[in-house]
């Protein structure tokens, strides 16, 4: 079991996300934009971030820079889930573990959510 | 006088309905029922000011995912997904709305609107908005607030929402304007239209203006006589210059020609050669006197067919670029859609020489029959404006009868010069006849004539043997 925030402004996908994640046999803490979910981890230290990318007051790729730039929280692993900049999550491997894109199937985001926390590689 | 400073819209023919475009830093209601098209409008104005250099931020309270929203687009002209957060994000402040309430969406769209440097705000959803507040008092001060910061950064704000808000609403009486969408049942069609129901610090054309979405994204047809309620240029002398009729044997009957500029109306029943006498004239197409035939009966092979079995070369006149064909089949037509696209074509290729074939195409598609008077006015006006000599054609229901109606009193006025054409019966033989019943500000022959085809089209030949009744088809000799 692993403690996860998800950063997703759209609560449709945040909730189906929590739902999956949790019968997974995750704990997960939901936030609606970046700058919750950056609260979130500098409060939970999680082991997994997944993040969307367009969000209200701070974008995935902003949180991810904000964290690989902190000691303390730039070895925690992060997935980028997005419909539109999947290409432009591809394109920072320095800040992403995993990129999928929108939509994905259930079975594709528990494998790369098991490789990022076992620091395999998920595809 | 001060004009507002505005952004365009990048629909075409909404800048012209909003009297300029939307007004920087004002807020609109964008209201209609779900599929009135309210997403599509937003989406193409914020692409287009994307593409004018802008940055937007498309807020929703929606349900559908914006992935959802981006598949739908995807089958869109002016969609271009790399603009997506890059130049427009789209950002969902449902969490913020459930969790912390409305004051708390306010501040995120504030930071946000700052943030992004969005000269254009999308919220899609305002009835959400409303469902969460305790009181109506709520949505009129979040409305009141959100356009209010907005304001302060020249930030123009479109609300979008479902609900078909009063006139007298404290969200109507917040915002600068609103724009009302609607999709009806018309008889057995459906049709779009736009109804601008406020617009504050400029005149809007009112009524209802029809608008189609096909995959270049929403355009607007302004009404016709709404939107040239004077003509483009203002009536200067009217032009002295005659110009030939194409058909042998007219120009002498009606004092020299077609006056330039003048709308001419040929009537008669089916079979008459009423189009035969305006493919005679738009013949006389060439580079000063580009033609244009807009029809809505035959397609234009069958058109140059008929042309070439009349003598007459408009295969030449195409090829050259002298003569172009459009033809518009009487289906499911949008009547402003008809006078805008003909206007267009005429002041594309400057014409000069418009046959018109016939005006009862227009008729067809207009849902609100009486508006033809006021909208041929506008139509006629133009062309007349803009150096348009014109012929329509105008079929007679009836190939005979005793009555011989002219299309309406008010339309017949509108028209320079009347000709009618008429089968008439005399000992057991049909002879097509002529008759000029008006030609505006000339002396003409009044004699009805015989026509017919000769080896260049269209020919006019002796008076028509006196008869009673010719006009009816149902000739009578005089007795002797």
């Amino acid at each position: 079991m692993a403690l996860i925030v998800i950063a997703e402004d759209e609560f449709l996908i945040a909730e189906v996300l929590t739902i999956m994640l949790e019968d997974a046999g995750h704990q997960v803490e939901a936030a609606g934009h970046g700058l919750a979910a950056l609260s979130l981890v500098q409060e939970k230290r999680p082991d997994l971030v997944i993040t969307d990318f367009m969000m209200p007051l701070m974008t995935g790729l902003e949180l991810a820079k904000v964290m690989r730039a902190d000691n303390e929280l730039s070895s925690i692993p992060i997935i980028l889930v997005s419909g539109a900049q999947a290409g432009v999550g591809r394109s920072h491997p320095e800040f992403f573990d995993a990129v999928l894109a929108k939509p994905y199937v259930e079975s594709q985001i528990l494998r790369a959510v098991d490789a990022a926390l076992t620091g395999r590689d998920w595809r | 006088m001060q004009s507002l400073p505005r952004i365009s819209s990048g629909v075409d023919g909404l800048d012209q309905i909003l009297g300029g475009g939307f007004i920087e830093g004002a807020s609109y209601i964008i209201q209609g029922q779900p599929g009135a098209g309210k997403t599509i409008l937003s989406n193409h104005v914020a692409f287009a000011n994307v593409k004018a250099g802008r940055k937007v931020l498309y807020v929703t309270l929606l349900a559908e995912t914006h992935d959802r929203l981006f598949q739908v687009l995807g089958t869109l002209d002016f969609f271009d997904r790399n603009q997506l957060g890059v130049s427009v994000s789209y950002v969902s402040v449902f969490q913020t709305l459930r969790d912390s309430g409305l004051s708390a969406v306010v501040q995120l769209l504030r930071k946000e609107i700052a943030r992004q440097g969005a000269t254009l705000l999308v919220f899609d959803g305002l009835l959400n908005a409303r469902d969460q507040a305790t009181t109506a008092l709520d949505v009129k001060t979040f409305v009141a607030e959100v356009q209010s910061q907005a304001a302060f950064v020249g930030c123009s704000v479109l609300f979008l929402t479902s609900a078909r808000f009063a006139d007298d609403s404290p969200e109507h009486t917040m915002v600068d304007g609103v724009v009302e969408l609607h999709e009806e049942v018309v008889g057995v069609r459906s049709v779009r239209r736009l109804q601008v129901k406020k617009s504050r610090g400029s005149a809007a054309l009112g009524g209802l203006h029809q608008f189609e979405i096909t995959s270049a994204g929403l355009t607007v047809y302004p009404r016709l006589e709404a939107a040239l309620q004077r003509p483009s240029f203002n009536d200067e002398e009217p032009p002295s210059r005659q110009l030939p009729s194409g058909v042998d044997g007219f120009d002498e009957l009606i004092g020299g020609g077609l006056a330039e500029s003048s709308v001419t109306l040929v009537f008669g029943p089916s079979g008459s050669g009423k189009t035969s006498l305006g493919l005679g004239f738009i013949n006389r197409a060439s580079a000063e006197e580009p033609a244009l035939l807009f029809g809505f009966y035959e397609t234009p092979t069958r058109i140059r067919a008929k042309a070439r079995a009349l003598g007459l070369d408009l295969d030449r006149l195409v090829d050259e670029g002298h003569l172009e064909i459009i033809w518009k089949p009487m289906t499911e037509n949008l009547l402003d859609k008809l006078g805008h696209q003909l206007l267009q074509a005429v002041r594309h290729r400057k014409v000069r020489r418009l046959l018109i074939d016939g005006l009862g195409g227009f008729e067809r598609a207009a849902l609100h029959r009486p508006r033809m008077t006021e909208f041929f006015t506008a139509l006629t006006n133009e062309l007349r404006s803009i150096g348009v000599t014109t012929v329509a054609t105008w079929e007679l229901r009836d190939l005979f009868g005793p009555t011989v109606t002219a299309p309406g009193a008010e339309i017949s006025s509108l028209i320079d010069n009347l000709f009618l054409l008429r089968h008439v019966e005399d000992e057991a033989r049909y002879t097509k006849a002529l008759s000029i019943l008006k030609v505006r500000d000339s002396s003409f022959n009044p004699a009805a004539h015989e026509v017919n085809f000769g080896n260049k089209g269209l020919a006019v030949g002796v008076p028509l043997k006196p008869v009673a009744n010719a006009a009816t088809g149902l000739a009578i000799p005089y007795s002797s």
